[in-house]
Protein backbone atom coordinates (compact mmCIF):
# COMPACT_ATOMS: atom_id res chain seq x y z
CA UNK A 1 0.00 0.00 0.00
CA UNK A 2 1.09 3.59 -0.61
CA UNK A 3 2.79 4.68 2.65
CA UNK A 4 1.11 8.13 2.54
CA UNK A 5 -2.30 6.47 2.33
CA UNK A 6 -1.42 4.11 5.18
CA UNK A 7 -0.39 7.04 7.36
CA UNK A 8 -3.57 8.91 6.54
CA UNK A 9 -5.70 5.90 7.38
CA UNK A 10 -3.84 5.43 10.67
CA UNK A 11 -4.35 9.11 11.43
CA UNK A 12 -8.09 8.79 10.87
CA UNK A 13 -8.27 5.74 13.13
CA UNK A 14 -6.22 7.55 15.76
CA UNK A 15 -8.47 10.62 15.61
CA UNK A 16 -11.69 8.59 15.76
CA UNK A 17 -10.65 6.24 18.56
CA UNK A 18 -9.25 8.91 20.88
CA UNK A 19 -12.30 11.09 20.26
CA UNK A 20 -14.54 8.12 21.09
CA UNK A 21 -12.88 7.76 24.52
CA UNK A 22 -13.60 11.41 25.33
CA UNK A 23 -17.19 11.31 24.05
CA UNK A 24 -17.99 8.03 25.78
CA UNK A 25 -17.62 9.63 29.22
CA UNK A 26 -19.74 12.59 28.18
CA UNK A 27 -22.45 10.42 26.61
CA UNK A 28 -22.80 7.94 29.47
CA UNK A 29 -23.21 10.85 31.91
CA UNK A 30 -25.76 12.49 29.62
CA UNK A 31 -27.68 9.24 29.18
CA UNK A 32 -27.91 8.48 32.88
CA UNK A 33 -28.16 11.93 34.48
CA UNK A 34 -29.57 13.95 31.60
CA UNK A 35 -26.68 16.32 32.24
CA UNK A 36 -24.51 17.71 29.47
CA UNK A 37 -21.29 18.36 31.35
CA UNK A 38 -19.72 21.30 29.53
CA UNK A 39 -16.69 21.04 31.82
CA UNK A 40 -15.91 17.56 30.45
CA UNK A 41 -13.10 18.98 28.29
CA UNK A 42 -11.54 20.61 31.34
CA UNK A 43 -11.19 17.19 32.94
CA UNK A 44 -9.22 16.17 29.84
CA UNK A 45 -7.12 19.31 30.32
CA UNK A 46 -6.48 18.56 34.00
CA UNK A 47 -5.48 15.00 33.06
CA UNK A 48 -2.94 16.46 30.62
CA UNK A 49 -1.55 18.77 33.32
CA UNK A 50 -1.22 15.77 35.64
CA UNK A 51 1.05 14.21 33.01
CA UNK A 52 3.04 17.46 32.83
CA UNK A 53 3.30 17.65 36.63
CA UNK A 54 4.52 14.04 36.91
CA UNK A 55 7.20 14.57 34.28
CA UNK A 56 8.33 17.78 35.94
CA UNK A 57 8.89 15.72 39.11
CA UNK A 58 11.00 13.26 37.09
CA UNK A 59 8.57 10.47 37.87
CA UNK A 60 7.72 7.77 35.34
CA UNK A 61 4.98 8.80 32.87
CA UNK A 62 2.59 6.03 33.96
CA UNK A 63 2.45 7.53 37.45
CA UNK A 64 0.33 10.29 35.89
CA UNK A 65 -2.57 7.86 35.45
CA UNK A 66 -3.31 7.22 39.15
CA UNK A 67 -2.72 10.90 39.92
CA UNK A 68 -5.14 12.07 37.21
CA UNK A 69 -7.79 9.52 38.26
CA UNK A 70 -7.44 10.60 41.87
CA UNK A 71 -7.59 14.32 41.15
CA UNK A 72 -10.42 14.19 38.62
CA UNK A 73 -12.31 11.47 40.51
CA UNK A 74 -12.31 13.60 43.65
CA UNK A 75 -13.20 16.73 41.67
CA UNK A 76 -16.03 14.82 39.95
CA UNK A 77 -17.37 13.67 43.31
CA UNK A 78 -17.47 17.23 44.65
CA UNK A 79 -18.97 18.65 41.45
CA UNK A 80 -21.69 16.00 41.35
CA UNK A 81 -22.71 16.65 44.94
CA UNK A 82 -22.57 20.46 44.89
CA UNK A 83 -23.45 21.36 41.31
CA UNK A 84 -25.08 18.54 39.39
CA UNK A 85 -27.35 16.90 41.96
CA UNK A 86 -29.04 20.09 43.22
CA UNK A 87 -29.80 21.08 39.62
CA UNK A 88 -31.11 17.68 38.64
CA UNK A 89 -33.90 17.81 35.99
CA UNK A 90 -33.06 21.43 35.17
CA UNK A 91 -31.08 20.93 31.95
CA UNK A 92 -30.58 24.58 31.08
CA UNK A 93 -29.34 25.46 34.58
CA UNK A 94 -26.95 22.52 34.45
CA UNK A 95 -25.54 23.75 31.15
CA UNK A 96 -24.89 27.18 32.66
CA UNK A 97 -23.45 25.72 35.85
CA UNK A 98 -21.05 23.34 34.11
CA UNK A 99 -20.06 26.07 31.66
CA UNK A 100 -19.23 28.25 34.66
CA UNK A 101 -17.30 25.36 36.17
CA UNK A 102 -15.29 24.97 32.97
CA UNK A 103 -14.28 28.64 33.14
CA UNK A 104 -13.36 28.27 36.80
CA UNK A 105 -11.18 25.24 36.11
CA UNK A 106 -9.45 26.96 33.18
CA UNK A 107 -8.73 30.03 35.27
CA UNK A 108 -7.53 27.94 38.21
CA UNK A 109 -5.05 26.03 36.03
CA UNK A 110 -3.97 29.27 34.38
CA UNK A 111 -3.32 30.77 37.81
CA UNK A 112 -0.94 27.93 38.62
CA UNK A 113 0.73 27.22 35.28
CA UNK A 114 0.10 30.37 33.20
CA UNK A 115 -1.24 30.54 29.69
CA UNK A 116 1.82 29.26 27.88
CA UNK A 117 2.01 25.93 26.10
CA UNK A 118 3.70 23.15 28.03
CA UNK A 119 5.05 20.12 26.37
CA UNK A 120 5.00 16.60 27.70
CA UNK A 121 7.73 14.31 26.39
CA UNK A 122 6.55 11.17 24.61
CA UNK A 123 7.12 8.20 26.88
CA UNK A 124 7.60 5.97 23.86
CA UNK A 125 9.87 7.40 21.19
CA UNK A 126 10.70 6.11 17.75
CA UNK A 127 8.45 4.75 15.09
CA UNK A 128 7.31 1.40 13.85
CA UNK A 129 6.93 0.09 10.35
CA UNK A 130 3.29 -0.42 9.42
CA UNK A 131 2.89 -1.90 5.93
CA UNK A 132 5.91 0.03 4.71
CA UNK A 133 5.00 3.30 6.39
CA UNK A 134 6.87 4.78 9.33
CA UNK A 135 4.36 5.58 12.07
CA UNK A 136 5.14 7.06 15.51
CA UNK A 137 5.08 4.25 18.09
CA UNK A 138 3.27 6.27 20.74
CA UNK A 139 0.44 7.28 18.39
CA UNK A 140 0.01 3.68 17.37
CA UNK A 141 0.03 2.49 20.97
CA UNK A 142 -2.50 5.17 21.87
CA UNK A 143 -4.78 4.11 19.02
CA UNK A 144 -4.65 0.48 20.15
CA UNK A 145 -5.26 1.38 23.81
CA UNK A 146 -8.19 3.67 22.87
CA UNK A 147 -9.85 1.01 20.72
CA UNK A 148 -9.35 -1.58 23.46
CA UNK A 149 -10.75 0.84 26.07
CA UNK A 150 -13.87 1.68 24.05
CA UNK A 151 -14.43 -1.96 23.08
CA UNK A 152 -13.94 -3.08 26.69
CA UNK A 153 -16.34 -0.47 28.01
CA UNK A 154 -18.98 -1.27 25.41
CA UNK A 155 -18.66 -4.96 26.24
CA UNK A 156 -18.95 -4.19 29.95
CA UNK A 157 -21.94 -1.92 29.37
CA UNK A 158 -23.78 -4.63 27.43
CA UNK A 159 -22.79 -7.66 29.50
CA UNK A 160 -22.25 -6.66 33.13
CA UNK A 161 -24.95 -6.40 35.79
CA UNK A 162 -23.99 -2.77 36.47
CA UNK A 163 -24.17 -1.99 32.75
CA UNK A 164 -27.67 -3.48 32.64
CA UNK A 165 -28.71 -1.38 35.62
CA UNK A 166 -27.34 1.77 34.01
CA UNK A 167 -29.38 0.98 30.88
CA UNK A 168 -32.41 0.36 33.09
CA UNK A 169 -32.05 3.77 34.76
CA UNK A 170 -31.59 5.47 31.39
CA UNK A 171 -34.79 3.85 30.14
CA UNK A 172 -37.02 4.24 33.17
CA UNK A 173 -35.63 6.06 36.17
CA UNK A 174 -38.74 5.73 38.31
CA UNK A 175 -39.10 1.98 37.84
CA UNK A 176 -35.36 1.55 38.44
CA UNK A 177 -35.70 2.99 41.94
CA UNK A 178 -38.69 0.77 42.63
CA UNK A 179 -36.93 -2.46 41.68
CA UNK A 180 -34.18 -1.55 44.13
CA UNK A 181 -31.50 0.17 42.07
CA UNK A 182 -29.88 2.91 44.18
CA UNK A 183 -30.36 5.50 41.47
CA UNK A 184 -28.66 8.42 43.24
CA UNK A 185 -25.51 6.47 44.03
CA UNK A 186 -25.39 5.00 40.53
CA UNK A 187 -25.70 8.48 39.03
CA UNK A 188 -22.91 9.77 41.25
CA UNK A 189 -20.60 6.88 40.37
CA UNK A 190 -21.34 7.30 36.69
CA UNK A 191 -20.52 11.00 36.82
CA UNK A 192 -17.23 10.30 38.60
CA UNK A 193 -16.50 7.55 36.10
CA UNK A 194 -17.08 9.95 33.18
CA UNK A 195 -14.67 12.46 34.75
CA UNK A 196 -12.06 9.75 35.26
CA UNK A 197 -12.38 8.63 31.65
CA UNK A 198 -11.79 12.23 30.49
CA UNK A 199 -8.77 12.47 32.81
CA UNK A 200 -7.35 9.25 31.42
CA UNK A 201 -7.74 10.57 27.88
CA UNK A 202 -5.97 13.75 28.98
CA UNK A 203 -2.95 11.83 30.29
CA UNK A 204 -2.73 9.68 27.18
CA UNK A 205 -3.06 12.60 24.77
CA UNK A 206 -0.76 14.97 26.68
CA UNK A 207 2.43 14.05 24.79
CA UNK A 208 0.72 14.78 21.48
CA UNK A 209 -0.94 18.06 22.41
CA UNK A 210 0.25 21.55 23.22
CA UNK A 211 -0.79 21.41 26.89
CA UNK A 212 -2.48 24.69 27.81
CA UNK A 213 -5.50 25.75 29.88
CA UNK A 214 -7.84 26.03 26.87
CA UNK A 215 -7.22 22.61 25.36
CA UNK A 216 -10.48 21.31 26.77
CA UNK A 217 -12.56 23.67 24.62
CA UNK A 218 -11.59 21.91 21.44
CA UNK A 219 -12.62 18.55 22.94
CA UNK A 220 -15.98 19.67 24.27
CA UNK A 221 -16.88 21.22 20.91
CA UNK A 222 -15.88 18.14 18.97
CA UNK A 223 -17.63 15.85 21.47
CA UNK A 224 -20.74 17.93 21.13
CA UNK A 225 -20.58 17.63 17.33
CA UNK A 226 -20.16 13.86 17.66
CA UNK A 227 -23.34 13.64 19.73
CA UNK A 228 -25.18 15.94 17.29
CA UNK A 229 -24.23 13.73 14.36
CA UNK A 230 -24.47 10.33 16.05
CA UNK A 231 -27.53 11.03 18.16
CA UNK A 232 -27.87 10.39 21.88
CA UNK A 233 -29.56 7.04 21.52
CA UNK A 234 -26.88 4.42 21.54
CA UNK A 235 -23.26 3.44 21.52
CA UNK A 236 -23.55 2.71 17.81
CA UNK A 237 -24.58 6.33 17.31
CA UNK A 238 -21.70 7.53 19.44
CA UNK A 239 -19.10 5.53 17.56
CA UNK A 240 -20.49 6.44 14.15
CA UNK A 241 -20.63 10.09 15.22
CA UNK A 242 -16.99 9.90 16.31
CA UNK A 243 -16.26 8.24 12.97
CA UNK A 244 -17.89 11.02 10.96
CA UNK A 245 -16.47 13.94 12.95
CA UNK A 246 -13.01 12.53 13.68
CA UNK A 247 -12.76 11.01 10.22
CA UNK A 248 -13.86 14.05 8.23
CA UNK A 249 -11.70 16.39 10.26
CA UNK A 250 -8.53 14.36 9.89
CA UNK A 251 -9.09 13.66 6.17
CA UNK A 252 -9.85 17.28 5.28
CA UNK A 253 -7.01 18.48 7.49
CA UNK A 254 -4.61 16.11 5.77
CA UNK A 255 -5.53 17.19 2.25
CA UNK A 256 -6.18 20.92 2.86
CA UNK A 257 -5.35 22.24 6.30
CA UNK A 258 -6.72 22.20 9.86
CA UNK A 259 -8.85 25.31 9.39
CA UNK A 260 -10.71 23.65 6.54
CA UNK A 261 -11.00 20.48 8.60
CA UNK A 262 -12.58 22.40 11.43
CA UNK A 263 -14.86 24.37 9.11
CA UNK A 264 -16.10 21.19 7.45
CA UNK A 265 -16.94 19.63 10.81
CA UNK A 266 -18.80 22.77 11.81
CA UNK A 267 -20.83 22.72 8.58
CA UNK A 268 -21.70 19.05 9.06
CA UNK A 269 -22.86 19.73 12.62
CA UNK A 270 -25.00 22.67 11.47
CA UNK A 271 -26.52 20.60 8.66
CA UNK A 272 -27.37 17.84 11.12
CA UNK A 273 -28.95 20.25 13.60
CA UNK A 274 -30.96 21.71 10.77
CA UNK A 275 -32.00 18.63 8.79
CA UNK A 276 -31.65 15.73 11.20
CA UNK A 277 -31.69 17.11 14.73
CA UNK A 278 -31.89 13.68 16.35
CA UNK A 279 -28.72 12.43 14.66
CA UNK A 280 -28.04 9.20 12.84
CA UNK A 281 -29.30 6.99 15.67
CA UNK A 282 -32.04 8.83 17.56
CA UNK A 283 -32.97 8.06 21.12
CA UNK A 284 -36.19 6.08 21.18
CA UNK B 1 -44.16 -11.74 60.54
CA UNK B 2 -44.79 -8.45 62.22
CA UNK B 3 -42.41 -8.74 65.15
CA UNK B 4 -45.03 -10.75 67.01
CA UNK B 5 -47.32 -7.73 67.17
CA UNK B 6 -50.53 -8.10 65.22
CA UNK B 7 -51.82 -5.07 63.38
CA UNK B 8 -51.22 -3.32 60.11
CA UNK B 9 -47.96 -3.97 58.28
CA UNK B 10 -48.41 -0.79 56.30
CA UNK B 11 -50.37 2.29 57.19
CA UNK B 12 -50.66 5.82 55.96
CA UNK B 13 -52.53 8.75 57.37
CA UNK B 14 -53.25 12.32 56.36
CA UNK B 15 -51.28 11.79 53.14
CA UNK B 16 -51.37 14.98 51.10
CA UNK B 17 -49.32 15.69 48.00
CA UNK B 18 -49.12 16.11 44.27
CA UNK B 19 -46.95 17.62 41.61
CA UNK B 20 -44.97 20.71 42.54
CA UNK B 21 -47.33 23.21 44.15
CA UNK B 22 -50.41 21.36 42.89
CA UNK B 23 -52.08 19.19 45.48
CA UNK B 24 -53.78 16.13 44.00
CA UNK B 25 -54.31 13.89 47.02
CA UNK B 26 -55.72 15.29 50.28
CA UNK B 27 -55.61 13.65 53.71
CA UNK B 28 -55.72 10.09 52.44
CA UNK B 29 -55.48 7.33 55.01
CA UNK B 30 -55.56 3.57 55.04
CA UNK B 31 -53.84 0.43 56.24
CA UNK B 32 -53.22 -3.15 55.28
CA UNK B 33 -52.25 -6.13 57.42
CA UNK B 34 -50.33 -9.29 56.54
CA UNK B 35 -52.46 -11.72 54.56
CA UNK B 36 -54.87 -8.97 53.59
CA UNK B 37 -55.69 -7.16 50.34
CA UNK B 38 -56.83 -3.58 50.21
CA UNK B 39 -58.18 -2.27 46.92
CA UNK B 40 -58.23 1.40 46.01
CA UNK B 41 -61.14 2.15 43.70
CA UNK B 42 -62.35 5.23 41.92
CA UNK B 43 -62.84 6.91 38.59
CA UNK B 44 -59.98 7.92 36.32
CA UNK B 45 -58.13 11.01 37.46
CA UNK B 46 -59.21 11.00 41.10
CA UNK B 47 -55.64 10.64 42.38
CA UNK B 48 -55.20 6.87 42.82
CA UNK B 49 -51.89 6.70 40.95
CA UNK B 50 -50.69 9.89 42.63
CA UNK B 51 -51.45 8.28 46.00
CA UNK B 52 -49.42 5.20 45.00
CA UNK B 53 -46.49 7.40 43.95
CA UNK B 54 -46.67 9.26 47.26
CA UNK B 55 -46.65 5.97 49.17
CA UNK B 56 -43.71 4.56 47.19
CA UNK B 57 -41.50 7.63 47.54
CA UNK B 58 -41.68 8.84 43.95
CA UNK B 59 -43.39 12.04 45.02
CA UNK B 60 -42.67 13.97 48.24
CA UNK B 61 -45.42 14.22 50.85
CA UNK B 62 -46.73 17.71 51.49
CA UNK B 63 -47.95 16.37 54.80
CA UNK B 64 -48.95 13.14 56.47
CA UNK B 65 -47.06 9.98 57.31
CA UNK B 66 -46.41 6.55 55.85
CA UNK B 67 -45.34 3.66 58.10
CA UNK B 68 -44.12 0.19 57.28
CA UNK B 69 -43.57 -2.44 59.96
CA UNK B 70 -43.60 0.20 62.68
CA UNK B 71 -41.03 2.36 60.91
CA UNK B 72 -41.62 5.76 59.33
CA UNK B 73 -40.76 5.84 55.65
CA UNK B 74 -40.44 9.61 55.66
CA UNK B 75 -37.83 10.77 53.15
CA UNK B 76 -36.69 7.25 52.22
CA UNK B 77 -35.91 6.94 48.49
CA UNK B 78 -37.69 4.19 46.49
CA UNK B 79 -34.71 1.81 46.46
CA UNK B 80 -34.51 1.87 50.29
CA UNK B 81 -38.26 1.17 50.51
CA UNK B 82 -37.73 -1.75 48.15
CA UNK B 83 -34.98 -3.07 50.41
CA UNK B 84 -37.43 -3.05 53.35
CA UNK B 85 -39.90 -5.16 51.37
CA UNK B 86 -42.16 -2.76 49.48
CA UNK B 87 -42.65 -4.06 45.98
CA UNK B 88 -44.23 -1.61 43.54
CA UNK B 89 -45.56 -2.30 40.05
CA UNK B 90 -46.49 1.04 38.47
CA UNK B 91 -49.40 1.61 36.12
CA UNK B 92 -47.54 3.47 33.38
CA UNK B 93 -44.28 2.24 31.86
CA UNK B 94 -44.31 -0.91 33.99
CA UNK B 95 -41.19 -2.56 32.50
CA UNK B 96 -37.79 -1.61 31.07
CA UNK B 97 -38.58 -1.44 27.34
CA UNK B 98 -34.93 -1.50 26.26
CA UNK B 99 -34.09 -4.67 28.21
CA UNK B 100 -35.07 -8.18 27.23
CA UNK B 101 -37.78 -10.05 29.12
CA UNK B 102 -35.05 -12.10 30.80
CA UNK B 103 -33.09 -8.98 31.77
CA UNK B 104 -36.26 -7.46 33.21
CA UNK B 105 -36.69 -10.52 35.42
CA UNK B 106 -33.04 -10.90 36.42
CA UNK B 107 -31.96 -7.27 36.69
CA UNK B 108 -31.41 -7.53 40.44
CA UNK B 109 -30.56 -11.26 40.55
CA UNK B 110 -27.57 -12.89 38.90
CA UNK B 111 -29.42 -15.61 37.01
CA UNK B 112 -32.94 -16.69 36.48
CA UNK B 113 -34.16 -18.72 39.40
CA UNK B 114 -36.28 -21.40 37.78
CA UNK B 115 -37.90 -22.31 41.07
CA UNK B 116 -39.03 -18.74 41.54
CA UNK B 117 -40.44 -18.22 38.07
CA UNK B 118 -41.58 -21.73 37.11
CA UNK B 119 -45.20 -21.35 38.29
CA UNK B 120 -45.44 -17.99 36.52
CA UNK B 121 -44.04 -19.35 33.27
CA UNK B 122 -46.56 -22.20 33.51
CA UNK B 123 -49.41 -19.71 33.91
CA UNK B 124 -48.12 -17.17 31.39
CA UNK B 125 -46.19 -19.17 28.77
CA UNK B 126 -45.96 -16.07 26.57
CA UNK B 127 -43.20 -14.74 28.86
CA UNK B 128 -41.02 -17.79 28.54
CA UNK B 129 -41.39 -17.78 24.78
CA UNK B 130 -40.31 -14.12 24.61
CA UNK B 131 -37.35 -14.34 27.01
CA UNK B 132 -34.76 -12.90 24.64
CA UNK B 133 -37.01 -10.27 23.04
CA UNK B 134 -36.87 -6.73 24.27
CA UNK B 135 -39.78 -5.93 26.56
CA UNK B 136 -40.66 -2.96 24.36
CA UNK B 137 -41.92 -5.38 21.70
CA UNK B 138 -44.57 -6.84 24.05
CA UNK B 139 -48.17 -5.67 23.91
CA UNK B 140 -49.48 -3.43 26.68
CA UNK B 141 -51.16 -6.34 28.45
CA UNK B 142 -48.06 -8.53 28.16
CA UNK B 143 -45.97 -5.78 29.71
CA UNK B 144 -48.39 -5.63 32.62
CA UNK B 145 -48.05 -9.42 33.03
CA UNK B 146 -44.24 -9.13 32.97
CA UNK B 147 -44.37 -6.36 35.57
CA UNK B 148 -46.80 -8.40 37.70
CA UNK B 149 -44.57 -11.49 37.57
CA UNK B 150 -41.46 -9.46 38.43
CA UNK B 151 -43.23 -7.99 41.46
CA UNK B 152 -45.11 -11.01 42.78
CA UNK B 153 -42.03 -13.27 42.44
CA UNK B 154 -40.05 -10.95 44.70
CA UNK B 155 -39.91 -11.76 48.39
CA UNK B 156 -41.16 -8.42 49.73
CA UNK B 157 -43.90 -8.44 52.34
CA UNK B 158 -45.97 -5.66 50.75
CA UNK B 159 -47.12 -5.55 47.14
CA UNK B 160 -48.34 -2.27 45.68
CA UNK B 161 -49.93 -2.87 42.30
CA UNK B 162 -51.29 -0.04 40.18
CA UNK B 163 -53.95 -1.40 37.81
CA UNK B 164 -52.32 -4.81 37.23
CA UNK B 165 -55.21 -6.03 35.05
CA UNK B 166 -55.21 -3.06 32.62
CA UNK B 167 -55.16 -4.38 29.06
CA UNK B 168 -54.74 -7.98 30.23
CA UNK B 169 -56.95 -10.70 28.71
CA UNK B 170 -59.69 -12.04 30.98
CA UNK B 171 -58.20 -15.54 31.35
CA UNK B 172 -54.87 -14.01 32.42
CA UNK B 173 -56.63 -11.66 34.83
CA UNK B 174 -58.09 -14.76 36.47
CA UNK B 175 -54.62 -16.29 36.73
CA UNK B 176 -53.36 -13.07 38.30
CA UNK B 177 -56.15 -13.30 40.87
CA UNK B 178 -55.00 -16.86 41.63
CA UNK B 179 -51.45 -15.70 42.35
CA UNK B 180 -52.73 -12.86 44.52
CA UNK B 181 -54.81 -15.29 46.60
CA UNK B 182 -51.66 -17.38 47.07
CA UNK B 183 -49.71 -14.29 48.10
CA UNK B 184 -52.35 -13.48 50.70
CA UNK B 185 -52.30 -17.03 51.97
CA UNK B 186 -48.51 -16.73 52.33
CA UNK B 187 -49.04 -13.75 54.63
CA UNK B 188 -48.18 -10.96 52.25
CA UNK B 189 -50.04 -7.67 52.30
CA UNK B 190 -51.50 -6.23 49.09
CA UNK B 191 -52.47 -2.69 48.17
CA UNK B 192 -54.02 -2.62 44.73
CA UNK B 193 -55.44 0.14 42.56
CA UNK B 194 -58.05 -1.32 40.21
CA UNK B 195 -60.67 -0.34 37.66
CA UNK B 196 -61.89 -3.90 37.13
CA UNK B 197 -64.50 -4.18 39.90
CA UNK B 198 -65.04 -7.94 39.62
CA UNK B 199 -61.29 -8.60 39.87
CA UNK B 200 -60.95 -6.16 42.77
CA UNK B 201 -63.84 -7.68 44.75
CA UNK B 202 -62.48 -11.18 44.15
CA UNK B 203 -59.29 -10.39 46.09
CA UNK B 204 -60.15 -7.44 48.33
CA UNK B 205 -60.66 -7.71 52.08
CA UNK B 206 -60.84 -3.95 52.42
CA UNK B 207 -61.86 -1.27 49.99
CA UNK B 208 -60.91 2.39 49.78
CA UNK B 209 -62.92 4.55 47.38
CA UNK B 210 -61.40 7.82 46.21
CA UNK B 211 -62.97 10.84 44.56
CA UNK B 212 -61.48 14.25 43.88
CA UNK B 213 -58.25 13.30 45.62
CA UNK B 214 -59.94 12.26 48.85
CA UNK B 215 -61.01 9.01 50.45
CA UNK B 216 -64.79 9.11 50.32
CA UNK B 217 -65.56 5.60 51.48
CA UNK B 218 -63.53 2.93 53.27
CA UNK B 219 -64.33 -0.34 54.94
CA UNK B 220 -64.48 -4.10 54.76
CA UNK B 221 -65.20 -5.37 51.25
CA UNK B 222 -67.88 -7.65 52.65
CA UNK B 223 -69.84 -4.64 53.87
CA UNK B 224 -69.95 -2.97 50.47
CA UNK B 225 -72.54 -3.70 47.85
CA UNK B 226 -71.43 -3.86 44.28
CA UNK B 227 -74.01 -1.21 43.39
CA UNK B 228 -72.54 1.30 45.86
CA UNK B 229 -69.04 0.74 44.51
CA UNK B 230 -70.12 0.79 40.88
CA UNK B 231 -71.83 4.12 41.49
CA UNK B 232 -68.48 5.56 42.57
CA UNK B 233 -66.63 4.19 39.58
CA UNK B 234 -68.85 5.44 36.78
CA UNK B 235 -69.74 8.96 35.87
Amino acid sequence: MDPILTINILNVVYEVSTLAVVVLGLAVVFGLLGVMNLAHGEFVMIGAYCAFFIQAQNLPFLAAIPLALLVCGFLGLVVERLLVRPLYARPFDTLLATWGLSMLLREAVEAVYGRGFRSVATPLTGSVDVLGADYPSYRLLLTVVSIALVAGLVWWFVRSATGRRIRAVVNNRELAGSVGIPVTALARNTFVFGCCLAALAGVMLAPLLPVNPTLGLDFILKSFFVLVVGGLGSLVGLISGAGVIGGVESVVSAFLDRTYGYTTVLIIAILFLWLRPNGLFPRT
Amino acid sequence: MNGGVSGPLFSFSNVTGGYGATTVVRSAGGEVSPGEACCILGRNGVGKTTLMRLLTGHLPLQSGSVRFDGQSLDGLPPDRRHALGLIYCPQERPVFDNLSVRENLTLMAPAIDEGRYAPFFAAFPILESRMTQSAGTLSGGERKILSFVRGVAEAGRLLLLDEPSEGVQQENVERMAGFLHEAKAAGRALLIVEQNLAFALDIADRVIVMDHGEVVLAGAAADMTEETLAAHMHV
